[in-house]
């Protein structure tokens, strides 16, 4: 049953799946560049699973154009609405994680943040 | 409710704070305090003298108790009057008194005189707190006052030494403690309360399978309130902090603060856990063991010390596990001696303390080999020691002997195999000791012999000349060690009453 | 609707508006309105605590013309109200406490930025408290983690910018895993507001539908959460993050912003999920023994450190993990002993760190051999500093001892749990006592010939005023913890 359940939710599944990848990504990557390809994932993995349960199979957007026809014509939007603003949360650390980068790639010529705490600690207190 | 019990808390505590703000004042300023003015004088004596009336008072007057503010939910700042009780604060107000009209004399050339008499009304009013507080959180919330007090008294003269031995003294101090707080959690686990009963409040239905637990907890609860009583192996601040406070603080230290120990030890084992669940456990057996092993190794160090403050120290060391030792059998006539070496220590020892600051004071001397040939010079002072140092020592008439007596009756009658005569052997040894470190002081001082001499003319006339302010207490407490030996019988009945009352209790509970 | 019950989203929306302000105004200016805002949002926040007291009964405040499980919603008791007057206290002491030290570690042309990012701190501190909508509390939380990254790199060196990416990383881990938490309960309940979504779980939870979804959640946001506030595994990036940072933002990010996401996840085990389904589940056995490994390896670390801030920093970590240990334990007495020990750390803690940046000054550098002696040379830090060591070993009469006790009490009677609780703090106190009194020692050890200079008590008034409040604010705890814990606990009753 358990397979049958996933395979008619595979969307679902694809998304954990993305959320894993990314979040090891942000984890255990070792260069700044590749932590932040993973956040970016891992973000878009929730927005895939957040839209998908805003989903309904066979109806539209909720845009209103000619007027509000019926409520039952339209996906439920508020996942959608969570999604825009999830969009902007993420789109603003990505700038911030990316200044970040920025700076220590000027004062260390390299993105591997490893190698910059070890720079770190033999440069003494 | 009955306020009388909290003012002899009270008043000494304020009356401190306000010295210590208007000392601290004077420091802004920048106006160097150095003696003691007659003001303070008389303030310091009034508040003391007031304040042990009424803490006298309060004790013998009946069974008064008071509650203030609840720290915690149920568990209330609370003070009772009892035996125990009654007891310390006797003694404490006692030596108080004395020690003072001393400290008063001690202090005329030494700086921050108010500093000093801040800490010390502060102090008495914490100890007065400590020995009425009716249940386990009040007594270690008082403890732990003590303890911050005491401090600044040790580190009185800002010397470097002193202010390293201070922070010994308060780091040894705070683990203790919080061995002591780590079995008050296990207790307010197993106990129907933490207000103090005689014969324990512990609830042996909750205790049922988780015994080892619990006598584990017991355990360190006994080695952290032993730290303050000297006890092996955690004795080490006794003869750090002692040489360097001045000798008013080191007397007190020595006499009364080391016996809150005592008291503590007394609370936590008779009044919360109760006898019935210790006794014949490996608990009883290892406090013996740990007591008797510090009255020896005490004695043998103090043996070896050539600082006649160290050397004190350690003698309180051992002599503070003789009264231990005397608790740990749990058997009515050691715990007789036990209470009344508590009394006939605090007044000895203080009384040899009193005499170390003269010879420090008015001599400058600190070493034992120093005080050849003062017998001439100052012959009341050393009569008077001499009469402390055979009390000590145990030699009747004076009163060492009685509660060394009971101790060895004591451990003879109690069962506990081994220890039964081993007890009493090391007891004697360990006099034997006792008075092979303090009688040579005085035959030495009488009769200085060839090199002596030559020391005995470096003593002017003028140095030897000593307040009487601080002549006195050493006399008083020299004749109380003879006079207390030769009528000792209320005591012994109030010891042994308290002795039974303790253990009887558990009978009926 | 009263004038008062306006007051919190005032508050919010003051403390958000006032930073852009700030950054158009000169640094001198951006200082002033800084102050203003807080103290103000203090003031309305006690205005708030009278009316909820007085009333005995949260309120409800709509934001926008939607009813209930549409709109958004700011919800207010007790509780809430006493955190947010309790924080902006604590944050302004830290700001006074750490007014010198920001003119030495940030540039003229910076400095008003700094106050944006507090007054952005503040608002999300704020939000985060108040509302009652769970995707704004993840937007809050997002903004708290930039607010709080700014604060940590305005000190501009390699190992604040290192600390500070670190801090985002697992920031955005946390979070991550929040918002996935936040989804998967969306999924099952259909609802975003909390008491919406409480009254749909305690639904599926009576039927047992959806369990393994609803721990899924549970333990996605619990774990999200604990990343945040650094709890013991994900500590990591916390000891160069405060140790580094200019005053201040050491003493706010570990009084308050831990404390920010410690108190949402008190209000999502309490008004989301019900304190019921929480108790029943194995999450906060995970806590508690995070909790308590925290508590003991944090005061290894402490202990294992050369460096004042540093070590201060590890007993965060320590203390962090008494708090979870409360949660963990899943009773109402542990919660209670939690949230009065996130008081008293607040209190202490950046107390602690305002006192050793005192005597750092008086001293060569934060090294451990440069302090010696550091008491004598500022006496007033040095007194302040003994009494949060004081406090943080649990001496009676300040206000760590009370917490102490309160976790004993709690955990008293707990079957399982019981015994690790009291080896865990008794273990604890004494490692703390360790390099507490270590420290002690160390800065009244007497110096032969004196290194640093001399600091006397008029020469930095705002710090010393901030450090007498603090000594203060902790004998008040510690003496008179009765009406605070009778506060909280009456602002649990009115949280779910």
């Amino acid at each position: 049953m358990n397979l049958e359940y996933l395979l008619n939710h595979y969307e679902e599944a694809v998304a954990m799946i993305l959320f894993g990848i990314g979040f090891s990504n942000l984890l255990l990557q070792k260069n700044l560049i590749k932590k932040i390809i993973g956040l970016n994932i891992m973000d878009t993995a929730t927005y895939l699973f957040l839209a998908l349960k805003g989903y309904i199979d066979g109806r539209k957007a909720p845009v209103a154009v000619n007027g509000v026809t019926d409520v039952e014509a339209y996906v439920n939007p508020i996942p959608s609405g969570l999604v825009l603003t999830g969009i902007v949360v993420s789109v603003s650390v990505t700038a911030l994680m990316l200044s970040l980068t920025i700076r220590l790639y000027r004062r260390y010529h390299t993105l591997d943040l490893d190698e910059i705490t070890t720079r770190l600690k033999k440069e003494g207190k | 409710m009955d306020e009388l019990l909290l003012i002899p808390i009270g008043l000494p505590i304020l009356a401190g704070v306000v010295l210590l703000l208007s000392s601290f004042l004077e420091c802004r300023r920048g106006v160097g305090t150095i003696g003691v003015g007659k003001g303070l004088s008389i303030f310091v004596s009034g508040v003391i003298g007031i304040s042990a009336v009424l803490a006298l008072t309060a004790a013998w007057q009946g069974e008064g108790e008071a509650r203030l503010f609840s720290l915690l939910k149920g568990i209330p700042v609370y003070f009772r009057v009892d035996e125990a009780g009654r007891l310390f604060v006797t003694l404490v107000s006692i030596v108080w008194l004395l020690v003072t009209v001393y400290a008063l004399a001690y202090m005329k050339e030494e700086k921050d005189g108010k500093r000093f008499f801040g800490f010390w009304l502060l102090l008495y009013g914490v100890l007065v707190g400590l020995d009425f507080a009716g249940n386990l959180v009040t007594m270690y919330f008082f403890y732990e006052m003590m303890t911050l007090a005491s401090v600044p008294l040790v580190l009185h003269d800002g010397s470097r030494e002193s202010i390293m031995a201070a922070l010994k003294y308060l780091f040894y101090s705070l683990c203790g403690a919080y061995g002591g707080l780590f079995g008050i959690f296990f207790l307010y686990r197993y106990c129907d309360s933490l207000t103090f009963a005689p014969g324990g409040t512990l609830n042996l239905n909750a205790v049922q399978g988780q015994e080892g637990i619990l006598l584990t907890a017991v355990f360190v609860m006994i080695l952290g309130f032993g730290v303050k009583a000297g006890m092996l192996p955690f004795h080490a601040w006794l003869p750090t902090a002692h040489p360097v406070a001045p000798s008013p603080a080191s007397a007190v230290l020595s006499s009364v603060i080391v016996k809150s120990g005592v008291l503590a030890l007394l609370r936590a084992v008779f009044y919360i856990v109760g006898t019935d669940f210790l006794r014949g456990t490996w608990v009883q057996y290892g406090w013996m063991i740990l007591s008797l092993l510090t009255v020896f190794v005490g004695s043998l160090l103090a043996f070896r010390e050539k600082v006649f403050k160290k050397r004190l120290a350690y003698s309180t060391v051992s002599q503070v596990s003789y009264i231990l030792f005397g608790l740990s059998l749990f058997e009515a006539d050691a715990m007789t001696g036990a209470f009344l070496h508590v009394v006939f220590h605090a007044f000895v020892k203080c009384g040899l303390f009193l005499t170390a600051g003269i010879f420090l004071h008015c001599l400058h001397r600190q070493h034992v080999e120093e005080l050849g040939g003062i017998g001439k010079r100052m012959p009341v002072m050393l009569w008077s020691y001499t009469l402390l140092s055979l009390a000590l020592v145990g030699i009747p008439p004076a009163c060492g002997f009685i509660s060394k007596w009971y101790l060895g009756l004591g451990a003879l009658q109690s069962e506990t195999g081994i220890f039964s005569w081993m007890g009493p052997v090391i007891l004697l040894v360990s006099a034997l000791l006792t008075a092979g470190y303090l009688l040579p002081v005085s035959m030495k001082g009488f009769f200085p012999g060839k090199e002596g001499k030559a020391a005995e003319i470096m003593v002017s006339e003028e140095e030897t000349k000593c307040s009487f302010g601080m002549l006195l207490p050493v006399v008083l407490l020299g004749g109380t060690a003879i006079l207390a030996g030769i009528f000792p019988n209320p005591l012994i009945r109030y010891a042994s009453d308290f002795a039974g009352k303790l253990l009887g209790m558990k009978g009926l509970g | 609707m009263e004038l008062v019950q306006n007051f919190p989203f005032m508050s919010i929306i003051l403390s958000l508006f006032s930073g852009p302000l700030c950054s158009i105004l000169n640094g001198k200016w951006a200082k002033r309105v800084n102050t203003a805002v807080i103290i103000l949002v203090g003031a309305m926040s006690a205005a708030v605590l009278v009316f909820v007291l007085d009333t005995g009964e949260p309120f409800i405040y709509r934001m926008g013309h939607f009813p209930a499980p549409w709109g958004n919603e700011i919800r207010v008791g007790v509780l809430e109200a006493f955190m947010a007057g309790f924080f902006c206290v604590i944050m302004l002491l830290c700001m006074m406490g750490g007014a010198r030290e920001r003119e030495q570690h940030i540039e003229e042309s910076k400095r008003n930025l700094y106050y944006v990012m507090v007054n952005l701190l503040l608002c999300s501190l704020l939000a985060l408290i108040y509302t009652n909508d769970l995707f704004t509390a993840y937007v809050f939380v997002e903004i708290n983690t930039i607010s709080a990254c700014g604060l940590i790199m305005i000190r501009q060196t390699g190992r604040t910018i290192e600390a500070a990416t670190r801090y985002m990383i697992m920031s955005l881990l946390g979070s991550g895993l929040l918002l996935l938490g936040i989804c998967h309960l969306y999924a099952v309940t259909g609802h975003l507001l909390m008491s919406n979504i409480a009254q749909q779980v305690q639904v599926l939870a009576a039927t047992y539908q959806y369990h393994t979804t609803l721990m899924v959640a549970l333990g996605l946001m619990s774990v999200g959460l604990a990343i945040k506030s650094a709890l013991y595994p994900f500590h990591a990036w916390l000891p160069d993050a405060y140790g580094y940072s200019t005053l201040s933002s050491s003493a706010i990010l570990s009084s308050l912003v831990s404390k920010g996401y410690i108190f949402l996840l008190l209000k999502i085990f309490y008004r989301v999920m019900g304190f019921q389904v929480v108790t029943e589940s194995r999450v906060v056995n995970v806590l508690f023994v995070f909790g308590i490994l925290g508590m003991l390896m944090g005061s290894v670390n402490a202990i294992r450190t050369e460096d004042l801030k540093r070590m201060i920093s590890y007993s965060s970590v320590a203390q962090i993990g008494y708090i979870y240990m409360g949660l963990g334990l899943a009773t109402e007495a542990g919660t209670v002993a939690s949230i009065y020990h996130v008081l008293s750390h607040a209190a202490t803690k950046s107390l602690l760190f305002v006192a050793a940046a005192g005597l750092t000054d008086a001293s060569r550098g934060n090294h451990f051999k440069d302090i010696t002696g550091a008491g004598y040379r500022n006496k007033l830090a040095g007194v302040a500093f003994t009494t949060g060591s004081l406090s943080m070993v649990g001496m009676p009469m300040f206000s760590g001892f009370i917490s102490k006790l309160f976790f004993a009490q709690a955990a008293v009677g707990h079957g399982v749990k019981m015994l690790p609780t009291f080896i865990a703090l008794a273990i604890s106190t004494i490692l703390n006592a360790i390099y507490f009194m270590k420290t002690v020692i160390r800065i009244y050890t007497p110096m032969p010939k004196s290194e640093g200079r001399t600091i006397s008590i008029e020469e930095q008034p705002s710090k010393s005023a901030a450090l007498l409040l603090f000594v203060l604010l902790n004998l008040i705890l510690g003496l008179n913890s009765e009406p605070v814990i009778r506060l909280i606990q009456s602002g649990l009753k009115m949280f779910d």
